[in-house]
């Protein structure tokens, strides 16, 4: 029974035009955005090589270890052309250094990027499913239950020994399918163009996340649709749903995550947190210059000039520099000596023994910094935002985002994971610092016996998280949409069940 | 025809939508309101904050030297937040605030290099970590749900009527076709325009009411543009519901057509075609860009170097090798800053040109033409900067000569003069709004949105004569 009423609901929904529309409409705008979009991840992927190889080679012409400046590039994540998130925003090349341990407001933008092009909303593929699927799932549903009361047909079905659960189902399932052609239609022409391209190689982990991604966009997708089936049952008349469902989905898509935030973004970040940190870490700063001066003035060689009095050919500064904003406090001091002269040759023990001490204590002054910055960044960057984000969830469309964003790699978590890869790095940097005795060597400040070589040099390489990590981040968002699934199943159920024809 | 347009406006008074209409249009316009008046008056505190600052350096530079105040600059500029921001934010949080006037880029025991005007990227996106919305203003309200509402208030305009049968009755009378579909026009129009102006009235209350905003007779001015282009992008979607409407024989699918138009026109128009324009440019210029600043500064300094060699044991001749060294290297870091600025600027321009084809973006540009917001805006602001900067080097120069005591050597302190200036004297930077400049800028926008609802209105006319009842 249940298969001939999916079959006769299945045939009904084929042949209609709006049918036809969905499939055109979502395949058109599929295509064309992943075009689009592909171009544009070559275009990032470009900028992120030229990047690494203009970083290596400069770090390669470096003539001494102090004035090498090591960065580090985050590549653009090929899942991005599914949901972008937070693949564009933070900056995609961050410093290594002794001085600080970096994070995710020191990185810095390509040069090749075009800041001015923020003004312009970018777009992906899972926004083009926010927004189109849930308006055909409505355009589909608006008249299922209520048009069929109108008509007089739902009277007819129910002469046979039909149960009414089994006719909401066969309903729900055959739109379903039908919503699926489309969904699934342009989502294999996307990853069939994805694939033809070559700069971006996708691997079998890829496919699972898409299909994770397929998912959640299946799960969305039903919500709708059962919404507009509620609207259905609840109203008697098709042009009352209709209009009905219009404004729900009006409301949701468009006027509920942008007023939210309007509203939220009132919550400011206390001033106060940010100035206490950075008051506390400026003191350690201050002993760390304290204990330099305090080293200067008691060792050896006589005077207190940082440099040691050196003499050569080449570039030296030094100074104390801090960003407020974002708690940036560090310590730099580069010396780039070509040649050094003969009266220098007495001084340069001393000059070994002061830098040895000297990037270890900055190093360690870091280190106790970040335990202050760490948890304050946290409080004055990340919670406003996961507030934030959780408001939005409160619509499935928020759902659905943050579900497929975290199946991409590209939300939050994801972005920060390419910092904690950096952290890693430095720690790393530091360790080959520290065995080879770099801060002491005559490499550190002069390249007169030789330059260093870097191709010893710890590299980097960043990994996107394994599948099940994504999965992880992913299933709470992904059951919240099913929980909405079965609740709202149940909802209309009980009203049909109800329903007098 | 009025007969009509009174029967359409009934019609529509009692209707659901008409009520939906106007709870969301009026909890959008007070949500703007709301967050317009908490955000305000922080941004007027950003504003004075940065120009007493600059003020400060100014005066300190003028109270030191002649000298100080050529290579420093005048400091950092502001651009002056626009009070009608809630009519169209304009993306201004992706763009910068101020433009950087001095900028200590090297220094060394004798010389230290002089001032260039910089423009600094935007740095709060970097750290931003809260999700990615568009802000609530009137561009979003008119542009994609007023839009919207004015297409579901069309879209069974004839062909429901054809569906009841009553478009018959109608045309039984001694009625033109033209008539009944003017009538129908109007009719739509004024039921559309009862939420809408309602809602925008409420608005504007709040918004005057309160004591941190204040609104000139200009701001009514523009307030009054803004709304008049507001009723014609209604005007322009009406037009084409009754269009799809006169040519489709069944009000469900004309709803299906108007809906599948409406996302791809409003919604993925604009941010595809700025990808597709975005991608033609080749940014790639400005790759490396302060390396090359570097390189460039190397270059001019080894030089320079045979020239100082010269000019060894003779003072004179050493300022003045010093003077050209200087003005030469700012020169040509400036040169630098200038280029990439315009190769981002003309990329954004194309992209802007392109999505013209959208009609809500269209609308975008004009409200930001009027609220004085955008990137339109921001070229303003960078005009006026430039101007600013060829005014101070100008006052900078008068003031070396009228001193008598001056090598006239500027960049470099011995060959300036050292007298402290009046912080009085020294020009001061004002950012100001031009409207006949926002005017021109807006009149091809204004002339496609007239020609967009021209062609629709005439379609939907074509469309109504033809059609068979």
């Amino acid at each position: 029974m249940l298969t001939t009423l999916i079959r006769r609901e299945l045939l009904d929904n084929l042949m209609t035009f709006r049918f036809a529309a969905a499939v055109f409409i979502t395949l058109l705008l599929v295509v064309t955005n992943t075009v689009v979009l592909i171009k544009d991840y070559e275009r990032r992927l470009a900028g992120y090589n030229d990047a690494v190889k203009m970083h290596q080679r400069q770090l390669q012409e470096t003539k001494t270890y102090s004035a090498g400046e090591v960065y580090v590039d985050r590549p653009p994540n090929p899942l991005s052309i599914f949901n972008v998130g937070f693949d564009k925003r933070p900056g995609n090349e961050v410093k290594v250094s002794h001085g600080y341990v970096p994070s995710l407001w020191d990185a810095d933008r390509h040069g090749s990027d075009n800041p001015f092009m923020n003004i312009f909303t970018s777009m992906d593929i899972v926004f083009i499913f926010e927004v189109v699927l849930s308006l055909l799932a409505l355009v589909f549903a608006y008249d299922a239950l209520a048009g069929e009361h109108e008509r007089g047909t739902l009277r007819l079905v129910l002469t046979n020994p039909v149960r009414r659960g089994h006719i909401l189902l066969a309903k729900y399932i055959s739109a379903m399918l039908c919503l699926l052609v489309p969904l699934l239609m342009s989502l294999l022409f996307a990853v069939i163009l994805l694939t033809n391209s070559a700069a971006i190689s996708l691997n079998m982990h890829d496919f699972l996340r898409i299909g994770g991604i397929i998912f959640a966009s299946v799960a969305y997708l039903s919500v709708f649709y059962l919404i507009g089936m509620l609207i259905s049952a609840a109203m008697r008349r098709t042009s009352t749903a209709l209009m009905l469902s219009m404004f729900i989905w009006g409301f949701l898509v468009l006027v509920y995550p942008n007023v939210t935030l309007a509203v939220i973004r009132r919550l400011e970040a206390p001033q106060a947190r940010t100035a206490s940190a950075f008051n506390q870490i400026e003191q350690i700063w201050e002993a760390f210059d304290r204990a330099r001066k305090h080293f200067l003035a008691t060792d050896a060689f006589p005077g207190e000039d940082w440099g040691l009095e050196l003499r050569g050919g080449g570039s030296r500064h030094a100074y104390l520099w801090d960003d407020p904003r974002t708690l940036l406090y560090t310590y730099e001091s580069v010396m780039n000596f070509e040649t050094l002269g003969e009266e220098d040759e007495p001084k340069i023990p001393h000059a070994q023994n002061h830098f040895r001490f000297l990037g270890r204590l900055v190093t360690d002054t870091a280190n106790q910094t970040w335990l202050i910055r760490k948890p304050a960044l946290e409080d004055i960057f990340v919670k406003p935002a996961k507030v934030e984000s959780a408001w939005l969830k409160l619509s499935p469309i928020g759902l659905y985002d943050a579900a497929t964003q975290a199946w991409a790699g590209t939300d939050m978590l994801g972005a920060r994971d390419f910092f904690n890869a950096v952290r890693q790095y430095r720690r790393q940097v530091i360790n080959y610092l520290y065995d080879k005795d770099v801060f002491g060597s005559r490499e550190w400040f002069s390249a007169d016996k030789g330059a260093p070589d870097w191709s010893r040099f710890p590299q980097f390489s960043f990994q996107r998280v394994d599948t099940s990590i994504n999965a992880k981040r992913a299933l709470p968002d992904v059951s919240l949409l099913l929980m909405i699934n079965g609740v709202l199943f149940i909802i209309i159920f009980l009203i049909f069940i109800k329903s007098e024809v | 025809m009025w007969h009509i347009a009174k029967r359409e406006l009934y019609d529509n008074l009692n209707s659901l939508r008409f009520a939906l209409a106007i709870v969301l249009l009026i909890g959008l316009m007070l949500t703007n309101a709301v967050v317009h008046l908490h955000e305000h008056p922080k941004r007027i505190q950003v504003y004075s904050d940065g120009v007493t600052e600059y003020q400060n350096h100014l005066t300190a530079s003028a109270d030191e030297s002649l000298y100080r105040l050529a290579q420093k600059g005048p400091g950092d500029l502001y651009k002056k937040p626009s009070a009608l921001r809630f009519c169209a934010e304009g993306s201004e949080t992706d763009l910068p605030g101020q433009a950087i006037g001095g900028l200590l880029r090297w220094s060394t025991d004798r010389l230290e290099s002089s001032w260039i005007l910089a423009y600094p990227p935007v740095d709060t996106s970097l750290g931003n970590l809260r999700p990615d919305v568009t802000l609530v203003d009137w561009s979003f309200i008119i542009g994609y749900v007023l839009s919207l509402i004015a297409l579901l208030f069309t879209f069974d305009s004839i062909s429901g009527e054809r569906e009841r049968g009553t478009l018959r009755l109608i045309l039984a009378n001694a009625i033109p076709r033209h008539t009944v579909l003017i009538g129908k026009f109007l009719g739509a129009l004024i039921s559309l325009n009862i939420p809408f102006t309602l809602a925008i009235l409420m608005n504007l209350l709040v918004i005057s009411t309160s004591s941190d905003v204040h609104l000139n007779a200009e701001a009514w001015g523009r307030l009054s543009i803004i709304f008049f282009i507001a009723l014609l992008y209604t005007c322009l979607f009406l037009a084409l519901g009754l269009l799809v409407s006169a040519r489709v024989q069944r009000s469900a699918v004309s709803l299906v057509i108007l809906l599948l138009v409406w996302v791809s026109l409003v919604v993925f128009m604009p941010g595809t075609l700025a990808a597709i324009a975005g991608d033609a440019a080749s940014p790639k210029a400005t790759h490396g860009f302060y390396e090359r600043s570097w390189q460039l500064h190397n270059e001019l300094r080894d030089q320079y170097r045979s020239r100082w060699r010269q000019a060894r044991g003779d003072s004179r001749k050493k300022i003045e090798v010093d003077g050209a060294y200087v003005s030469k290297d700012a020169e040509q870091q400036a040169h630098l800053h200038e280029e990439r600025l315009k190769q981002q600027i003309s990329q954004v321009n194309r992209a802007r040109a392109i999505t013209r084809m959208s009609p809500v973006t269209i609308v975008q540009h004009l409200f930001e033409s009027f609220a004085g917001t955008g990137f339109e805006r921001h070229l303003q602001f960078l005009e006026n900067v430039k101007v600013y900067a060829r005014e101070y080097r100008e006052f900078v120069l008068d003031t070396d000569k009228a001193d008598p005591e001056s090598l006239h050597i500027i960049g470099v302190r011995a060959g300036m003069s050292q007298k402290p200036v009046s912080p009085e004297a020294v020009p001061k930077f004002e950012d100001t709004l031009n409207f006949s400049k926002d005017f021109n800028t807006a009149a091809i926008d204004l002339l496609l949105l007239t020609l967009f609802f021209v062609v629709l209105l005439s379609g939907a006319y074509l469309a109504f004569v033809r059609v068979e009842v």
